[in-house]
């Protein structure tokens, strides 16, 4: 089922394109799953009939926009990816005469693991009916509210930079909302205990990383074309595991990403190990609040 | 038999300043631990971060870097620079909950052997007492 806002966004970008405003338009396109969609560059005004969107257009575009800098390029931009690509054109990484942004009213995106704990069984299809989600799965249809299935970076979402895009689809953005309290609630439950109690949580936590560098990778802010602290496949400290080259990594990336992060949570979205990495996002997000 | 636990700490020390403070206290004799290994570098500026997290993860119990006073840097601001920044990275290691007192920031002017000796003889009396920094793997 297309919702409004889809064809929308599909005509746009076809006119985009057919017009030659732009050579490339980014946006999503049907994953592997109903639950999952992954960024997907138009090239022809034909191929905009790919473009989705849906209530699980999770990823951060911005990495991929950085990846097609120097050309001309349209991107849909949700609140949170408009912050990263903010920050990147303040870093000189693209520039802003070459981009059309299309900022979307975003109404806050699901999380595909709750929607799977939501449904009663596989989830074959996803769609939209006012505020509420409508799942399918083989032998049942289940209605859910969006509100309860958001992400935990949407249910406290900080909004659009103000006089950013270039034009807007849905629905107008509501004021940016002063930041929520609950947005740093874990932040400060972990700051309340004892250095050592800390270091039992993040040792548990980081003593399951593989050092795979995941989050380094889909980070769009992490743009160095060659990173310090990544170290190759067969390095004996990367075999090794140490827990202190892990925390190393980790507070070193934390210290590199100190007042670059715009707190989009992709690093615990992609972590095949389910760390908490959002809580160091959150942490340097609080920390430059109250600088 | 154990042997009472030493810690190795490693100094990172501003060749204007602060290794010259050592140096001072060396020559006028001033005793202090000798648990400090140390490392010259040109300005406290020149330290990164990555140094300190890498001096851990090599086997380090605590980490010093030293420069000059605030106004008395060689390059004219390089120890504000290291100020900023080892500021930002404490709040970090906190954040990670290894102790605060595992790394420290000083300033050591070239004349001050004796408070040179002080510093480093109170670093290493607190990390005798913290022990040393082993993080366990679940």
């Amino acid at each position: 089922m297309t919702t409004a806002l889809e064809t929308q966004l599909r005509s746009r970008a076809h006119d985009l394109l057919a017009e030659g405003v732009v050579e490339l338009f980014l946006g999503y396109r049907q994953g592997s799953n109903p639950l999952r969609v992954a960024p997907f560059v138009a090239r022809t005004p034909l191929e905009t009939a790919k473009l989705v969107w849906n209530a699980v257009c999770v990823p951060n575009l911005a990495g991929t926009l950085a990846k097609h800098a120097g050309q001309r390029i349209g991107v849909a931009l949700k609140a949170c990816d408009a912050q990263s690509v903010r920050e990147l054109l303040k870093l000189n990484q693209l520039e802003r005469s070459r981009l059309y942004l299309i900022g979307i009213g975003c109404a806050g995106m699901a999380d595909p693991a709750a929607i799977t704990d939501a449904a009663p069984g596989r989830v074959t299809g996803l769609a939209e009916a006012g505020p509420d989600l409508v799942l399918t799965t083989a032998d049942d249809v289940v209605r859910r509210e969006r509100g309860t299935l958001l992400l935990t970076k949407c249910a406290t979402c900080t909004g659009m930079p103000t006089d950013f895009c270039d034009e807007w689809l849905g629905e107008a953005p509501p004021a940016p909302p002063a930041v929520p309290a609950e947005r740093f609630a874990a932040v400060q439950a972990l700051a309340t205990l004892a250095p050592p109690e800390r270091l039992a949580f993040w040792s548990e936590h980081l003593s399951r990383c593989t050092l795979c560098y995941a989050c380094q990778t889909v980070c769009p802010l992490c743009f160095c074309k060659e990173c310090a602290l990544t170290l190759e496949r067969d390095h004996p400290r990367r075999q090794a595991r140490e827990p202190m080259t892990i925390f190393a990594y980790h507070l070193m990336r934390a210290y590199h990403l100190a007042d670059r992060c715009t707190g989009c949570d992709e690093c615990s979205r992609v972590c095949p190990e389910d760390i908490p990495l959002n809580l160091i996002c959150r942490k340097l997000e609080q920390d430059r609040s109250q600088v | 038999m154990s042997e009472p636990f030493e810690p190795k700490i490693v100094g990172l020390l501003c060749s204007w300043c602060a290794y010259a403070g050592a140096d001072t206290a060396g020559v006028s004799r001033v005793q202090y631990p000798p648990n400090l290994r140390i490392v010259r570098v040109m300005c406290s500026g020149r330290v990164d971060p990555l140094f300190v997290a890498r001096a851990f993860e090599h086997g380090a119990d605590g980490v010093l870097v030293a420069g000059c006073h605030p106004g008395d840097c060689h390059y004219l601001s390089g120890n504000n620079y290291a100020e900023e920044r080892f500021a930002k990275f404490a709040q970090l290691l906190d954040f990670f909950g290894l102790d605060q007192r595992r790394f420290k920031l000083a300033w050591v002017s070239g004349s001050e052997g004796a408070r040179f000796a002080a510093i480093v003889a109170e670093m290493t009396e607190e990390l005798r007492a913290l022990g040393p920094l082993e993080l366990k793997v679940q």
